[in-house]
């Protein structure tokens, strides 16, 4: 069995995720979700050196910047402003959560391994499928609205990455509208959770139970 | 490569780089916090000194005590004996990794019994701190050589070690392999994260606790086979980084030799740098360091089942 380079980003992406499960360091995940979401760029510039597809350098370039970079940047300064540097978590510890995900890791590997639309693509498939559970994982263990974040965007990048490895090339229109939604919704999410932190003076989200004026 | 060379170059190493090790870690640390440290055969003069010490001994001793440092150095020879921690080592028979398991595991035992034997509280606490911590990173430790042992087929160390590009085991399980033996021994060898070897507070410590109640003879004993067990790890740490590069670019017998003293030189200058700039992590928060390694074993696990099932 030899993996392509495709492959070996992709399940680094993953493991990336995983890794992420283990800290409730908030800092420490916006480093781990930067390094994950640069090795979906480099997934995405190779697709497009072998299909020869232009448009994929320009979407690879664009993830680069702006999710790789404004988002945790944005991310980061958030954390700064809203003093919260570590997260309570709730249901899971941080280690039992981490192999709980290396375990659906597995579990994606078994079920989604045969599936690949393209050659080479195989365990890309399964790679996507565990960014999407483990940033499940990370909305359920998390307890304030910033670590929910995170765990959406990783979400977000599982989605992605099945796009892009399981289809040949998708719209650049379509893809640069898809990453201005992530962009926009960062923001919004950041600015709700600002709203949060004044009126309640707390990111908890298990305390947002009752209504309140 | 000829036997009676690599028997020359294997003792060479197996009386010089266990103090070089410790060296270059004071060395490093030393230099990274602009101080200019001691030269590096500090070591040597170090132990020199211990040898003609008389020894302070507690009036509760035992036995157990005095025995304990000098089983311990047999334990831990016989280990570096026979665990492959260098490329090209002469090969000894049974070299299994269940026995390198218990070996280190009768050590440790030993260690234990000696640290309450002394009487004194600081070396109890120690005691139950380091059961503590071995309890955690031992499935880590036994995992990660078993997912090894699964990609050659076999439980001898030597076989599992033995620089064949057979497809088994590929880059990716001797890396994870490395890290997670690498986590491993920060813990075993109560290193940074966990525990911080130069503080001389005994109420947080972990090794240097154990180990208060030993002077003269006997504390150079345990120095020593301290420094043997740190060399076992990091060698065999680095020797698992040499098999992943060596599945990209096979080198000949004699790079091996000098790539793999060089490996547990570069580990142990890794080890210093953790150490100048991480902070101990609070005593709750080591199991969340220890399952990092333990999550480093089971993907070289996952990878190398995934592997086998592909293979028959």
């Amino acid at each position: 069995m030899s993996l392509s380079i495709v492959e070996i980003f992709a399940v680094a992406a993953a493991l990336c995720a995983v890794l992420m499960a283990g800290s409730l360091h908030v800092k420490r995940n916006i480093f781990f979700y930067m390094v994950q979401t640069v090795l979906l760029a480099v997934v995405t510039a190779e697709i497009a050196r072998t299909d020869g597809e232009l448009n994929l350098y320009l979407i690879a370039v664009a993830i680069a910047i702006l999710k790789g970079g404004c988002v945790p940047i944005f991310l980061r300064w958030m954390v700064k402003r809203l003093q919260s540097y570590s997260d309570p978590g709730m249901m899971l510890a941080p280690p039992l959560a981490m192999h709980a995900s290396l375990l659906l890791f597995a579990l994606s590997y078994l079920e989604l391994g045969s599936l690949g639309a393209l050659p080479g693509s195989a365990l890309a498939a399964s790679a996507a499928a565990s960014l999407l559970l483990t940033g499940l994982i990370l909305m359920l263990t998390r307890k304030t609205a910033l670590s929910q974040i995170i765990g959406f965007l990783v979400i977000e990048n599982g989605i992605y990455l099945f796009a892009v490895t399981q289809t040949s090339g998708m719209p650049l229109l379509v893809e640069m509208g898809v990453m201005l939604d992530v962009l926009v919704a960062v923001m919004v999410a950041g600015l709700i959770v600002f709203r949060i932190q004044q009126s309640f003076e707390h990111i908890d989200v298990t305390q947002l139970a009752e209504l309140r004026d | 490569m000829t036997p009676v060379f690599s028997w020359i170059y294997f003792l060479l190493c197996l009386i010089l780089v266990p103090p070089l090790v410790l060296s270059i870690i004071g060395k490093t640390k030393a230099r990274l916090q602009n101080r200019r440290g001691p030269v590096l055969l500090q070591v040597f003069y170090d132990w020199s000194k211990l040898w003609r010490k008389d020894q302070t001994l507690s009036s509760t001793l035992s036995g157990v005590f005095r025995s304990t440092a000098v089983i311990n150095t047999v334990i831990y020879l016989s280990v570096a004996l026979f665990v492959p921690w260098l490329a090209q080592k002469p090969p000894i028979d049974g070299d299994d990794l269940f026995l390198l398991l218990y070996s280190l595991a009768l050590a440790r035992f030993l260690c234990l019994l000696a640290s309450m034997d002394a009487g004194s509280a600081f070396g109890a606490f120690a005691a139950s701190r380091e059961a503590t911590l071995s309890l955690l990173v031992e499935p880590a430790f036994m995992l990660t050589l078993v997912a090894l042992a699964v990609c050659s087929g076999s439980t001898s160390l030597s076989s599992i070690f033995a620089f064949s590009i057979n497809p088994g085991a590929g880059p990716e399980v001797w890396f994870l392999g490395g890290i997670a033996i690498f986590l491993c021994g920060l813990v075993e060898l109560s290193r940074m994260p966990i525990d911080d070897p130069t503080t001389h507070l005994e109420l947080t410590m972990v090794h240097e606790a154990m180990i208060v109640e030993a002077s003269g003879r006997n504390l150079l004993l345990l120095e020593y086979s301290y420094a043997m067990k740190m060399t076992v790890f990091l060698g065999l740490s680095a020797q698992c980084f040499l098999h992943a590069y060596f599945q990209f670019l096979p080198v000949g017998a004699i790079w091996l030799c000098l790539l793999s003293v060089a490996g547990i030189f570069g580990l142990a200058v890794l080890v210093a740098l953790i150490e100048a700039l991480s902070v101990k992590l609070r005593w709750r928060k080591a199991p969340e360091f220890i399952a990092y390694a333990l999550t480093m074993s089971f993907l070289a696990c996952l990878v190398s089942i995934a592997k086998g099932a592909t293979f028959r």
